[in-house]
């Protein structure tokens, strides 16, 4: 049971006031009807799935029903920090995008 | 009967409150402020059960957690509690006790007949027996109840439970003396801090040391003080009988709080619970969880009256207790001597076997002024004794080897008590990610004194080695200034006189199994894990059979397994099996510590979510108007529906019957309110509708409504419902029941992760609009009655239009829309105002024969119709065209709606898939099981291919026949007129061993025109 | 036909006729405010024509300060998110509110939905109303100071409270109010549960709203 910050409510909050929403910053292809199979098979089924640090999306289902972004450790929990999804999408592509 | 007590002004129990308890049917006196086992002991009651496997006598080892043996039962009927520890029951008048196990009586044990048998039941025994797996539910019965544990109440319980979330600064466990002084300093600096600890009193090991001195103080002195100003400070909640049992992520801490257990039974509070779960979130945590002592490992060490000495000095000083008057203890370190001096001073004979030749010179000394036989350089070899303990047979030790010298002298006894050292708690600190250290120098796992604090867990005490009072107290004092550092605070304290009495200690022996001259196996068994009979020479066979991690020795021989968890077992098996393989200790490493650290309730873990809170049960405005008409309801997600409404003499098919009749060919009304609604406005709500729907909405008109198919990104559908248009930026979206709050977290999904510039807004109404459905023939004229603002006039309110009104005084949205193919309507009202439109709803129907009907009808009408429900007839591999449905979906909208591309994969476009369709069973009065099988013949020979299953089955009150809707492999082709004439309409749906022939038709079988609903 | 009358989401406890004032016989004080006008907004805070044209349609300024309400000539208006807020007001001014937010905001990106229907609140006050929630929600809400806001769980389900200088106030969706209602019961029982009289201003059912 972690704690989150939620950077709408600006508050630290426990988990169970949040749902799980996956990877975050996952790519739509912009012209799905041209995608091959494979790209949008990519995109349907493949997750980073890391041991490490994981960017996530969450929602604060029981306050300000809003997405954010957490970076996550998956092997230890530890959490780097959550931000809104244009903050967190900032940060993400300031280190590269990497998983 | 003999008394054990000695009545000595520092005990802790009250020698002026007598009690009596029962124990095995048999009554004994005791004192407020014992536990069941010190009151035991006190009465001479020695032998508590029998053990797991061979049937061999047991008494209590311990006097806390870490009991391995004296499980016992509690009470009778709905309060009884079975596998307590004896140790940890606190006495209270008229205590009802009893033995878990010895069966079938504990003087007649069946399993002890194992006993000369038991070279055959070796580790893994029954791994290695049991392999014939039809018998073993037969044996499996008859090994559990010989292993003896109690048995689970079998009513209701009557007690309640909570939990409680707490938020603090520093959370503390345990209240010896470094929890104490900590407290006392967190506590000082303003802190907001809670300590717990799992006894009826705080104190530790201060309780069983009354004679330590502390600053010049008493230990009790010096405790009573720092107790009295934890009380004075509001910022510091001290919580005693509250074990923590679970550290997980980010510091939070689980503990049970005790709250009734300890009174007697007609002084317990009918309004507070039995127990509290605390959920207790820390910014810090300090773990001072001390230590247990564990036992050396020897010959016939299981015998009653053989117990840890650290124990025997608890029952002595803190109970009042000398367990037995000629006392043998063996000792591997300096911890037992202050016991043994005590003991002496009690008027014990004490002999005390040092394993080490060369003893602590001040402790001998001491233990020589007090009358104790120090002996140098011996251990034991084995106890005597059956029922009880009669002697010792000492072994004079190698002083390097831990072998034996030279035979010893039998010591008459009748009690037994051995240190192997101090094992720190470390389980709590292991939980979420810590891994304990070796330490040779003090032979035990610890916690380091800085813990992980980083992550804000921070260790002092016992539980780091540090066994010394005086060192402890320092370290918690650097450890307390630590954890202010760590929250920019600073300790405001004057230098203290921390000084005790306690002699500088030196090095313990390494031994842990004290040989007995044999090789492992052929002496006297020496028990490692009391309550899974795991011995020594069980662990050597596990590292002979070449079992190499510890996890899968402790898996084989079940070591630790127990409901003490291997307090005292676990790191004596460790060391043995690493001295079996040759490696060091750190090599073999420790097994996982996982929560629970000792058992924890049902009941607790529950909490208030049992009974009529036990999980949210929604209500729809107009409950009490279907519970005033004998509704049965049922659950719908969390929402209590009508399934059908009862009249006399009526059993549930006639009322279905009777419900659908009415609808049909006259009128009935369903109460629609649970259906999930959702508010949508901006001026780009027909472009966020045109994505997440398969279907189109850019030219619904204001006025009107649409079936919408709702598909997630794998192009299968998710949810459906009719979304309206209230003006060019304002819809309502109606969702399935279940769907509500996952179609709303899946909207702004898709609004905030990717369409953000969308000028869109949803919010949930659901709870807002009371929903009755009017439907059949004579609707039209209901409504009229009751509505003179809206045109019925079929010309004027078509199927699938909705207009504002009034309808019985109140404001309202009609949608003229069918789940059941009839005429209907469906009044939307403020909830407030449900049960009077419903009342008056059904005063204007009257004359008609109006009916409120269930889902049971419900179900049968929309079948009927071959109308789906998302979730029964289609599972999430459903595509709109497997449901034959395309009909809903528009495939030249300009953007991508969610799942179109999905549509076009080869898997999903593939030919041969499922795909719904209706049954029709040969014999009409066979009602097929939801969930049968389709199968293409009669035939059983395996393998049989599966086609499909039933999804939906009823009987059509309105054919009189049994209908069904199935998903089928290639159904669409199969009910076309080319299938029928090759005959692949001709299926079989078998269930429940029948097979019965069917034919695949059409899902619609009622008004497939759908003149009714255009009426 | 009958005059249409009112029922709230916790009518079926009749805690009406249960209320009365409060002393110290018990440790928890709660009741039903029942029958209240409620209006879901959404909207652009950082836009001033959104803030401004609601904040004079309510007369109470809206807060854009996360977890934050104002109140004023009995209407208030609770911070949900950055974009949703609610507006409680008596019944009788619950139509020109709706009609004023509707007109004015005509334009400007917003959602005005009546839930009138859909919500009540429960008053929850005495010395232990504090334990009660402690009981029933992972929320620290001694860190909840009075004009604060919060949304989050309540036993299995969700609330959002708010702390008024007289206690809580819980904003309770109809179809989970009975649970919520039970669930606080429960909580409270060791502490002694009173049924707490409500002044009558400002309490009064709400109107039909068109």
């Amino acid at each position: 049971m972690f704690v989150l910050f939620c950077p709408h409510c600006r508050e630290k909050r426990e988990e169970e006031e949040f749902g799980y929403g996956g990877e975050a910053f996952r790519v739509r292809p912009v012209a799905p009807e041209t995608a091959d199979d494979e790209t949008w098979g990519d995109y349907l089924f493949m997750r980073k799935n890391p041991k490490g640090w994981h960017w996530e999306l969450w929602t604060h289902t029981t306050g300000c029903r809003k997405f954010f972004v957490v970076k996550r450790n998956t092997a230890t929990n530890a959490i780097a920090g959550s931000w809104t999804l244009a903050e967190g999408r900032n940060v993400y592509d300031a280190e590269g995008g990497a998983g | 009967m003999t008394d054990f007590r000695i009545r000595h002004p520092n005990a802790r129990v009250d020698f002026r409150r007598p009690l009596s308890f029962s124990f095995d049917g048999q009554v004994y006196p005791g004192y407020a402020g014992d536990t069941l086992a010190s009151a035991l002991l006190g009465n001479g009651v020695r032998m508590l059960g029998r053990s797991f496997k061979y049937g061999r006598p047991r008494g209590i080892v311990g006097a806390g957690p870490e009991e391995p043996n004296a499980l016992v039962q509690i009470e009778a009927g709905p309060l009884t509690i079975p596998n307590l520890k004896a140790t940890q029951v606190e006495l209270y008048e008229g205590l009802i006790a009893r033995r878990t196990s010895g069966w079938p009586t504990l003087a007649f044990d069946l399993k002890s007949f194992c006993g000369p048998l038991s070279r055959f039941m070796p580790a893994g025994f029954y791994y290695k027996t049991f392999q014939n797996q039809k018998l073993w539910p037969y044996f499996e019965t008859i090994i559990r109840q010989a292993a003896g544990y109690g048995s689970a109440p079998e009513e209701a319980d009557p007690e309640t439970y909570d939990h409680r979330h707490r938020h603090v600064q520093v959370v503390i466990v345990g209240g010896g003396a470094c929890g104490l002084f900590a407290a006392l300093d967190l506590g000082r600096s303003g802190l907001n801090v809670v300590l717990l600890d799992e006894q009826n009193e705080m104190g530790g090991w201060l309780l069983s040391s009354p004679h330590t001195s502390i600053g010049g103080e008493s230990a009790e002195a010096w405790l009573r003080a720092i107790l009295a100003e934890l009380q004075s400070l509001p910022n510091v909640a001290v919580l005693t009988r509250t074990s923590a049992f679970a550290l997980h992520d980010m510091n939070l801490l689980l503990a049970v709080e005790q709250l009734q257990d300890h009174r007697p039974l007609a002084e317990r509070s009918e309004s507070k619970p039995r127990q509290r779960l605390h959920r207790i979130r820390a910014d810090r945590i300090i773990l001072a969880t001390g230590a247990i002592e564990r036992p050396l490992v020897f010959g016939n060490n299981d015998l009653p009256g053989v117990l840890t000495a650290s124990a025997l000095t608890t029952y002595l000083n803190r109970y009042g207790v000398a367990v037995g008057k000629r006392v043998v203890l063996q000792t591997s370190n300096d911890h037992v001597y202050q016991g043994a001096c005590d003991l002496a001073r009690m008027g014990c004979s004490v002999v005390l076997a040092d394993t080490r030749s060369r003893p602590n010179t001040v402790w001998e000394q001491r233990a020589h002024s007090a009358g104790v036989d120090v002996r140098p350089g011996y251990g034991i070899a084995a106890a005597h004794g059956g029922r009880t303990t009669h002697a010792a047979r000492l072994a004079k030790l190698d002083g390097e080897q831990n072998t034996v010298l030279a035979p010893g002298p039998l010591i008459e006894c009748d009690v037994v008590g051995s240190s192997g050292g101090l094992s720190p708690t470390v389980h709590l600190y292991c939980h979420d990610g810590g891994r304990p250290l070796w330490d040779e120098s003090r032979l035990a796992f610890v916690a380091p004194e800085m813990g992980r604090a980083e992550a804000g867990i921070f260790c002092t005490g016992a539980v780091t080695g540090t066994f010394g009072l005086q060192a402890g107290l320092e370290q918690a004092q650097r450890v307390t200034d630590a954890v202010l550092a760590s929250l920019q605070k600073s300790a405001t304290r004057k230098a203290r006189n921390l000084e005790t009495d306690e002699p500088d200690s030196i090095p313990a022996r390494r031994i842990f199994r004290v040989p007995d001259g044999k090789p492992e196996g052929h002496g006297k068994k020496a028990f490692v894990d009391f309550q899974n009979d795991v011995t020594a020479a069980d662990i050597h066979l596990a590292v002979r059979e070449n079992y190499r991690s510890i996890e899968h020795i402790k898996r084989y021989t079940a070591l630790g397994f127990g409901t003490d968890q291997g307090k005292l077992s676990n790191v004596n098996g460790f060391a043995i099996a690493a001295d079996a393989m040759g490696k060091s200790i750190p090599e073999v490493g420790t097994t996982t510590y996982r929560p629970a650290y000792s058992p924890v309730t049902f009941g607790t873990l529950a909490g208030a979510h049992e009974g009529d809170t036990f999980e949210p049960r929604r209500y729809t405005a107009m409950h009490a108007a279907h519970v005033k008409r004998d509704a049965v309801f049922e659950n719908v997600g969390q929402w209590l529906r009508p399934q059908y409404f009862l009249r006399p003499g009526e059993d549930r098919d006639a009322a279905v019957r009777r419900e659908c009749l009415a609808a049909r060919r006259t009128v009935g009304i369903m109460d629609a309110s649970t259906l999930g609604k959702i508010d949508i406005q901006g001026k780009d709500v027909r472009e966020f509708l045109n994505r997440i729907y398969a279907n189109a909405w850019t030219q619904l008109a204001p006025g009107k409504c649409r079936y919408g198919l709702m598909l997630d990104e794998n192009g299968m559908v998710m949810d459906d419902g009719v979304t309206a248009c209230i003006s060019d930026r304002h819809f309502l979206m109606t969702t399935t029941t279940g769907g509500a709050a996952r179609v709303l977290t899946w909207l702004e999904n898709w609004h905030q992760t990717e369409w953000p510039d969308l000028d869109v807004y949803m919010t949930s109404v659901t709870d807002h609009w009371a929903t009755a459905a009017v439907v059949g023939p004579k609707s039209r004229e209901v409504l009229a009655k009751v509505c003179s603002d809206i045109d019925f006039a079929p010309s004027a309110f078509k199927f699938m239009d909705w207009r504002e009104g009034t309808v019985a005084d109140v404001p309202a949205r009609v949608f003229r829309i069918s789940f059941s193919g009839e005429l209907a309507f469906e009044i939307n009202v403020d909830a407030s105002y449900g049960p009077h439109v419903w009342e008056a709803l059904l005063e204007a129907g009257a004359e008609f024969g109006i009916m409120p009907y269930g889902t049971d009808a419900m179900h049968v009408l929309r079948a009927e119709k071959g109308f789906i429900i998302v979730g029964q007839d289609t599972d999430g591999s459903m595509t709109p065209f497997d449901l034959d449905m395309a009909w809903a979906v528009a495939m030249k909208k300009p953007f991508s709606f969610i799942g179109k591309r999905s549509l076009a994969r080869s898997d999903t476009s593939a030919p041969n898939r499922k795909q719904l369709v209706g049954l029709l069973t040969e014999d009409p009065t066979v009602v097929l099981a939801e969930g049968a099988q389709i199968i293409e013949q009669s035939d059983l020979e395996p393998p049989v291919p599966m086609l499909g299953h039933v999804t939906s089955s009823y009987f059509s009150p309105e054919l009189n026949r049994s209908i069904a809707m199935a998903v089928v492999r290639d159904g669409i082709q199969r009910r076309s007129e080319e299938g029928r004439k090759l005959g692949r309409d001709a299926v079989f749906a078998y269930a429940d061993g029948k097979t019965h022939k069917v034919k695949v038709v059409s899902p619609v079988f009622v008004d497939p025109e759908g003149a009714r609903q255009n009426a | 036909m009958r005059e249409p009358i009112p029922q709230s989401p916790l009518h079926a406890f009749g805690l009406a006729s249960q209320a009365r004032a409060v002393d110290e016989g018990c440790g928890v004080w709660a009741n039903e405010i029942a029958l209240l006008g409620y209006i879901s907004l959404r909207g652009n805070s950082a836009d001033p024509a959104f803030v401004n044209k609601v904040t004079s349609v309510t007369g109470v300024p809206l807060p854009v300060e996360p977890c934050s309400f104002a109140t004023s000539g009995g209407i208030k208006v609770l911070w949900l998110s950055p974009d949703e807020w609610i507006i409680v007001c008596g019944g009788h001014r619950l139509s020109d509110i709706l009609g004023g937010l509707r007109s004015g905001l005509e334009g400007i990106r917003s959602q005005i939905a009546d839930n009138s229907g859909g919500y009540t609140q429960v008053l929850l006050k005495g010395r232990n109303a504090l334990d009660v929630l402690q009981h029933a929600s992972v929320y620290d809400f001694a860190s909840l100071a009075p004009g604060r806001v919060v949304g989050t769980t309540f036993g299995k389900s969700s609330v959002y409270a708010h702390r008024m200088d007289e206690g809580f106030c819980l904003l309770v969706r109809r179809s989970f109010a009975d649970y919520i209602w039970r669930y606080l019961a429960r909580a409270a029982a060791p502490y002694g549960l009173g049924i707490a009289a409500l002044e009558a201003t400002g309490h009064a059912g709400h109107g039909v709203a068109a």
